[in-house]
């Protein structure tokens, strides 16, 4: 397994950000799914061992990310596409990829052409040497997603990554998913259920800090079925009526 | 058809030319990543170079070239500003040079820490190269470049040697105090006022206490308590910037 979460908490001040969420992922595309402020970008960000966790057990690529030596072998081996990534405005696309491929600790000798190819399967080859200022919001996404993968991640973490980029481009980003899923384990958090449903082999959803459902796309389709659950798309029905079950409960409880 | 170096699938278009008649043992897709390569990338300059050299790793080379105190706009700046107190000294004979250095290079050490600041900072702390380091590094450079500058507005401004080198010290202790504070509340702006704060303090307590300007630069019963201040606030900012071990 790539990510082994066994009851993981992060805690700002008195707020549960993430609430104990047990999980195990491998290779595969694995999608995060849940409302506005369910605690999908602690998590993510937890995972990229940017946040440390309050509390629980976190081993990444079979290390725990607590010890600095396991922590950078883990970095090594990790892409990661924040919710907002801040750009630097007078690097080159090529630039910008290049200087996050040397910070991963890359061999500097293989850069050049793993810049290249990042860049050339986010479909930026044209725009290689144009300035990040210049361009426009859907571009400078994948110019984020081109760091993400220039080091070949094992465990590929992205954060909203569709993001700004039009259906098209959409359509194309979800093939990359899957190529990528074949060997590496991607995590992508979003709130666009039909991203889910076209590029994901598992799926949680978050609500409140917690994982209330974990399955396939199918299973989550399964539960909105007959339900009554609001959703234009099958996938969504499932999605709302998971959502209004686990809210019940805890209103139940409380 | 992947690419034999990495093993992964070559572009749609690069596919493309290789599917599109080319002779068969030429693979078009491997040559073209292998120009845009050589195309794409830009021939780091001499400094860098050098620092690559220095530091043993062109990422850290690279994250000097990110610095916001260390970009030609805080840097003309930051020579206007000491060109000004140079000016003033020998204008006045007040050392002013010797009182703006250690502020100048406050608000420096303050700006090289990324929160706030630095557009890519989250995305840097998932690096294997070590946010902590990048700070070190960034801190190091924008210190001795500092120094540079003032002394060479000292030297300009005439002033005597023992106040051209007393700010140094001085310095040294306004700098560990706003990258403390920096990384203490993970704001750039916070270190740059708690360093201004702190250095103005200094040297009014200094004119109330001995009737000079220049007390908090030329006092060596100063130099101690500057150096074990200096010494505890690095010992702060190496306590806030690290990750903590475990999961508590």
């Amino acid at each position: 397994m790539n990510i082994e979460l066994t009851e993981l908490t992060r805690r700002f001040g008195r707020t549960r950000a993430v609430d104990g969420v047990s999980l195990q992922a491998g290779p595969g595309v694995f999608g995060l799914l849940g409302p506005n402020g369910a605690g999908k970008t602690s998590l993510l960000r937890t995972m990229a061992t940017v946040l440390p966790p309050t509390s629980g057990k976190l081993r990444l690529l079979g290390r725990d990310p607590g010890g600095y030596g396991p922590r950078r072998e883990i970095r090594r081996r990790l892409g990661y596409l924040p919710q907002s990534l801040g750009y630097y405005p007078g690097f080159t696309v090529a630039e910008f990829v290049e200087y996050f491929g040397l910070l991963k600790d890359m061999p500097p000798g293989r850069v050049p052409r793993a810049v290249a190819v990042a860049i050339e399967h986010v479909g930026l080859g044209d725009k290689a040497r144009a300035k990040l200022r210049t361009l426009s919001g859907g571009m400078l996404r994948r110019a984020g997603i081109a760091q993400a993968i220039v080091n070949e991640p094992e465990l590929l973490l992205l954060d909203e990554p569709t993001a700004g980029l039009d259906p098209e481009q959409r359509v194309a980003f979800r093939g990359l998913l899957r190529e990528f899923g074949q060997r590496s384990t991607v995590i992508v958090s979003t709130h666009l259920v039909e991203d889910v449903g076209a590029a994901c082999t598992e799926v949680a959803l978050m609500d409140a800090g917690k994982i209330v459902f974990h399955g396939t796309p199918e299973e989550l389709t399964a539960r909105g079925e007959g339900s009554g659950a609001a959703g234009d798309a099958p996938l969504e029905r499932g999605y709302s009526a998971v959502l209004a079950a686990a809210r019940s409960v805890t209103a139940a409880r409380a | 058809m992947s690419d034999p170096d990495t093993g992964r699938d070559y572009p749609a278009a690069s596919r493309r030319g290789r599917w599109g008649g080319g002779p068969p043992d030429v693979d078009l897709g491997r040559v073209w990543t292998g120009v845009a390569a050589q195309v794409w990338r830009r021939e780091p300059g001499w400094l860098e170079r050098a620092a690559g050299r220095l530091l043993r790793s062109p990422g850290l080379a690279r994250a000097l070239l990110t610095t916001p105190s260390l970009l030609v706009p805080w840097l003309i700046a930051s020579v206007v500003v000491l060109g000004a107190g140079a000016g003033a000294t020998l204008g006045t004979g007040t050392p002013y040079v010797a009182l703006l250095a250690p502020a100048v290079a406050g608000a420096g050490i303050a700006y090289a820490y990324g929160p706030g600041i630095d557009p890519a900072w989250e995305l840097s702390q998932s690096m294997a190269v070590s946010d902590r380091m990048v700070l070190l590094v960034r801190a190091l450079a924008v210190f001795g470049l500092n120094a540079a500058l003032g002394l060479a507005a000292s030297a300009a401004s005439g002033a005597a040697v023992a106040i051209t080198f007393g700010w140094l010290v001085p310095m040294t202790a306004v700098c560990a105090l706003a990258l403390a504070a920096a990384t203490l509340a993970r704001s750039a702006n916070v270190g740059v006022v708690a360093g201004l704060s702190g250095w103005a303090i200094t040297v009014l307590g200094g004119r109330v206490a001995d009737g000079r300007l220049t007390a908090a630069v030329t006092s060596a019963s100063l130099v101690l308590p500057y150096l074990l201040f200096a010494a505890a606030c690095g010992a702060v900012a190496w306590y806030a910037t690290r990750i903590p071990r475990g999961t508590s």
